[in-house]
């Protein structure tokens, strides 16, 4: 059983996706062996009302409930975020978000976000984040956004001890709290491996020796990465064949309640 | 954009391969495009095991044409290369051309000349495994051209190294480049294309300046490092459709989906060669990805950069 906890569908705005409707994802999910996918909306990312790409994701994973796993993109500047929320959690049975600070411009520390976590939270929805979109090298002329720094993420883990995080498209946690043994912080957070090196610095083994292979998830990026680094991290690494289990779908399994 | 069709349709399911070094073993990549013509020993599957990359690559030879061994200003430097060198054994990469940057730059004569004596170290050390690269500074002019023949004549390096101290299309590059075209090896140029001034890198080279130099030196072999940690790939691809003696490498940390079947269609497979620039399941995870035919995969991962070798010494 493979789980993928970083998975989009819909379209992106600065460059075409392929295998980006529910139909072409379970085919490349197929050809790869990949069970089950989180996904979201790309076009969140960059609507205004990301509430409409959250409807295009209900809409597209219609039937296939078994496998792809809908979360919301929420911003919590955006009016009405709080019926959103509640609609999708109730109505489209979305059991995660997905959060985009920096590109939808807000701080994860401003009231408005820690009501979205608590709130999110007190449902016992998992919040992911990002850490980036794309390779800031590459992007438009039209905007620069950053990445978001782990420094962050840090504080947000320490002010929702509650809550439930994972953290996407992420690299450097080893230089910083979150991937050091011992950090004080509450393991209220999982690390996803899609952009983690498994050899040479080797950042993944690193995070399974001082986190713990629970705390560790697989994750492609699919359709905005090709599928097959994440999972040629897998088998390169050094690890237990019940650590990599741990990280190829229990963890997930776990989290998500599946 | 106008992005050429990549795929006919979605993959179709794949056996699993649960062999670990991966690149030297069947092609179930064969099953997925739909080649019938594999050799059967290129067809055999093994029980499957969970959380592998399917998509097996042909069995060949695997050069990585664009790697870096370790400064030796780094305490750990001689670990590091051995790391090279395992992580190189696990991913099934045969050879990897090398070279050494100074930390720097520009660098100084003395220190890229240093640098090269390292590399050509590190050729004994890891004998058949490490092709070195001269790594130079064009602004030292004589000294460069002189470094360069040092390192291609008498020791042996299979091409040429070329950063960030200028824009390829400078004139003081140029004497560079025509000593290349007499001694047979390609130049490995540094380059991105971002859309925005890169403030630390002001004399960056990317793809345009690349084509712009391929023109004024048709017999050049010209390598455009790491399309895909270089800004945005589709424009350095679409800016050497019509640069064909420029190869495009296929190294760098971003994994995007698409990148290697556009590469493919737009410049053809025939100009791309397979690197890792250190990010090693990046780029072997591309070439694997990839919805190519084996056949052109294998091109990618040797027969490219081999015959781009071989074209030296004729």
């Amino acid at each position: 059983m493979i789980v993928d906890v970083n998975a989009y569908l819909g379209h992106f705005a600065f460059r075409l996706l392929r295998h980006n409707t529910a139909a072409s994802l379970l085919a490349l999910m197929d050809s790869k062996q990949i069970d089950k996918a989180v996904v979201s909306s790309a076009s969140a990312i960059t609507y205004r009302n990301a509430q409409a790409g959250n409807e295009e994701v209900v809409e597209e994973v219609r039937g296939h409930g078994d496998r792809l796993i809908p979360f919301a993109v929420i911003n919590p500047f955006y009016a009405g975020w709080q019926d959103d929320l509640k609609i999708c959690h109730e109505e489209f049975g979305m059991t995660g978000l997905r959060l985009y600070p920096k590109w939808h411009n807000y701080q994860l520390s401003s009231p408005c976000c820690r009501e979205l976590v608590n709130a999110a939270t007190e449902r016992g929805m998992v919040i992911s984040i990002p850490i980036r979109v794309e390779d800031n090298r590459q992007r438009s002329w039209l905007l620069n956004v950053p990445d978001v720094p782990l420094e962050e993420i840090v504080e947000l883990v320490k002010a929702h001890p509650k809550g439930r995080f994972i953290l996407l498209n992420g690299i450097g946690y080893t230089g910083c709290p979150l991937g050091r043994k011992d950090n004080g912080l509450p393991s209220n957070y999982a690390i996803e491996l899609s952009r983690l090196s498994a050899v040479l610095a080797n950042e993944l083994g690193q995070l399974i020796a001082n986190l713990g292979a629970e705390r560790v998830m697989f994750g492609t990026g699919m359709p905005f990465n090709y599928p097959d680094p994440a999972l040629v991290k897998l088998e390169v690494l050094d690890a237990s064949e019940a650590d990599k289990e741990k990280i190829r779908s229990q963890n997930a399994m776990t989290w998500l309640r599946l | 954009m106008a992005i050429p069709k990549i795929t006919s349709g979605p993959p179709i399911p794949q056996p699993r391969i649960s062999r670990r070094t991966f690149l030297k073993g069947s092609a179930a990549t064969a099953v997925a495009i739909g080649v019938a013509t594999l050799p059967l020993a290129c067809a055999a599957v093994e029980k499957p095991v969970p959380g592998t990359s399917n998509n097996r690559l042909p069995k060949g030879k695997v050069i990585d044409c664009h790697a870096h061994l370790t400064h030796r200003s780094r305490t750990t430097w001689e670990a590091d290369d051995r790391k090279l060198i395992e992580a190189a054994d696990k991913l099934g990469i045969d050879q990897l051309c090398c070279s050494i940057l100074t930390p720097r730059r520009p660098a100084t004569a003395e220190g890229f000349q240093e640098c090269n004596r390292w590399t050509a170290d590190g050729i004994r050390r890891f004998p058949d495994r490490v092709l070195g690269y001269c790594y130079v500074n064009p602004g030292y002019g004589r000294e460069a051209l002189e470094e360069i023949r040092r390192c291609v004549v008498d020791r042996g390096f299979i091409g040429i190294k070329l950063y960030n101290e200028y824009t390829c299309t400078e004139p003081v590059v140029f004497p560079i480049v025509e000593l290349a075209i007499e001694l047979g090896v390609p130049i490995l140029q540094h380059a991105s294309h971002s859309h925005y001034f890169v403030d630390d890198q002001p004399r960056m080279s990317d793809g345009g300046h690349l084509a712009e130099l391929s023109r004024r030196y048709p017999k050049a072999m010209l390598i455009c490092a790491h399309i895909s940690g270089g800004g945005d790939w589709e424009w350095t691809i679409k800016v050497l459709r019509h640069a064909p003696n420029v190869l495009l490498d296929t190294s760098g940390s971003v994994t995007d989906e698409g990148t290697v079947e556009m590469a493919a269609a737009v410049v053809g497979v025939d100009r791309l060669v397979f690197g890792c620039d250190s990010s090693m399941t990046a780029g072997v995870g591309k070439i694997r990805g990839a919805n190519l035919s084996a056949q052109d995969k294998q091109k990618i991962l040797s027969g490219n950069m081999t015959r781009l070798l071989r074209r030296g010494k004729l």
